[in-house]
């Protein structure tokens, strides 16, 4: 009897949580987009507006191959999960502080917008990954990466990273400034340790067993094994790679519950 | 019921601690409204952020088992880049009321005509007290929190508001921090006299009213 009715009021829980979130992901898409019908539209084109000059000028600059890797993939691959890390990351700076208005609607928690946000980031770049992909699968210069399994599975470590990364951000941001001052070069820096640029293969043993201590790093590693298959050698561990993710995202959860602490409202 | 028990804040800044509000208990019972007095300072509109839940307690705890409005009369919980109708939809979605029926409500009572259609942030400080007030009594709660709303808005707006939220509304709760000695006397069951951080909750109202004069 008392398990029907917890049953029914988890459902019931559930559902208003649904429809919040609902509500704060439209609330999301008005304020930063506008209303017009182009507004939805530009989740998708904003990502690609940041990727495709970056992409062309690459290959522009260094050629169509690196270390006899296809540039092109190799760069497409590695670009459009920086920008949804850094994206993510910051848009969560001083997070909570920025939205402590909402949370006057007794129904809205600060996971519940972290939530409708990371939503709408990570759909905008999957989307973007999309158009992206079909765009240079039309004219040629990309083909089907040849692992579609492995491809979605590094493709979903990244994100999970980036979701891990923006709660612990998002969170410290709040105890303190100096969180915001180191996370634009840390961004930068990002592109050059987070394997964007390598494989692990490329680097001398000792330097790689440390590059592969970095989650982001597995998931590049089996993002690579997707996209060239067997002709590249990689060292993506989908278990360790889990199991670094879920401690991060513990950590992170807490870091931002105990952030509410540190907010002050005017 | 909404029962506080041993409720604290405290803030840091440049090293101090200050301590807004000390150990401070009372309980709302349903359909009872209690005052909140105290001088400028004296944490009363930390002690809203507190039960409004914006804000979270460095100790003691709040727990609120009737539907609870948001502070009516302080600023937030909308968005000022939006329009009144798009933050209207985007609270009867939380809320899950038809957007029709708040929509009308709000119109009737906040008599905002056109500017519905218009950022919030275009609206003057009374025209967003009327809003936020509007909204608020067409959501329906079981408490309502109430900071100096009387003040606020024009007669007209004034009468109507004491109506809605005194008259219609007599059987829900509310908490009031107010300075208005006739309101008080007249509305209210028990005052919270706040000094210091520290708390005490009064039944006889003239009684409150005169340490908080003397305060």
């Amino acid at each position: 009897m008392s398990g029907t009715r917890g049953a029914t009021l988890f459902r019931r829980g559930f559902a208003v949580q649904l429809r919040v979130i609902g509500a704060l992901t439209i609330r999301e898409i008005y304020t930063r987009f506008g209303r017009q019908s182009l507004g939805f539209a530009w989740i998708v084109v904003e990502p690609l507006v940041f990727a495709i000059p970056v992409l062309f000028m690459w290959r522009a600059i260094r050629g169509s191959h690196e270390h006899g890797l296809a540039l092109m993939p190799f760069l497409w691959s590695g670009y459009l999960p920086i920008l949804l890390f850094r994206h993510l990351g910051g848009r969560v700076l001083f997070f909570i502080t920025a939205n402590a208005g909402l949370l006057y609607h007794r129904r809205v928690s600060i996971f519940d917008i972290f939530v409708a946000r990371a939503l709408l980031e990570i759909g905008g770049n999957i989307a973007a990954v999309i158009a992206s992909f079909a765009l240079f699968y039309a004219i040629g210069v990309i083909d089907v990466p040849q692992d579609l399994p492995m491809f979605y599975l590094g493709y979903f470590f990244m994100i999970w990273w980036s979701i891990a990364a923006a709660l612990i951000i998002g969170g410290l941001s709040e105890r303190s400034d100096w969180v915001a001052q180191i996370w634009m070069p840390y961004s930068y820096m990002y592109l050059v340790f987070s394997g964007f640029f390598y494989l692990a293969d490329w680097l001398p043993p000792a330097l790689r067993n440390v590059a592969l201590c970095q989650p982001y790093t597995q998931a590049y590693e089996m993002i690579r094994a997707g996209v060239f298959g067997d002709v590249i050698k990689t060292y993506g561990d989908p278990g360790y790679t889990a199991f670094i993710l879920a401690i991060l995202t513990l950590i992170g959860l807490w870091v931002m519950r105990e952030g509410r602490k540190y907010v002050v409202v005017e | 019921m909404i029962r506080v028990s041993g409720l604290s804040k405290e803030y840091r800044a440049e090293g101090k601690v200050h301590h807004v509000l000390s150990n401070v208990s009372f309980t709302v019972g349903r359909g009872e409204k209690v005052a909140v007095l105290g001088r400028n300072g004296a944490g009363k509109s930390t002690l809203m952020r507190l039960i409004g839940g914006v804000e979270v307690p460095t100790s003691g705890r709040i727990e609120r088992e009737m539907s609870l409005s948001w502070p009516l009369g302080l600023q937030g919980g909308f968005q000022g880049s939006l329009t009144g109708n798009d933050n209207m939809r985007f609270i009867a979605r939380i809320y899950n009321k038809p957007f029709d029926y708040i929509r009308a409500y709000v119109d009737d009572f906040a008599e905002l005509g056109k500017y519905l259609s218009e950022p919030l942030k275009t609206y003057s400080t009374g025209m967003r007290a009327r809003f936020a007030f509007a909204l608020s009594l067409a959501i329906d709660f079981d408490c309502y929190l109430v900071d100096e709303i009387i003040a606020a808005g024009d007669p007209r707006f004034q009468r109507r508001s004491h109506e809605e939220l005194f008259e219609k509304r007599a059987d829900r709760s509310m908490i009031l921090a107010s300075h208005i000695g006739d309101i008080v006397r007249g509305y209210c069951s028990r005052a919270l006299v706040l000094h210091r951080g520290r708390g005490k909750v009064f039944d006889d109202l003239d009684l409150a009213l005169d340490i908080y004069h003397d305060l």
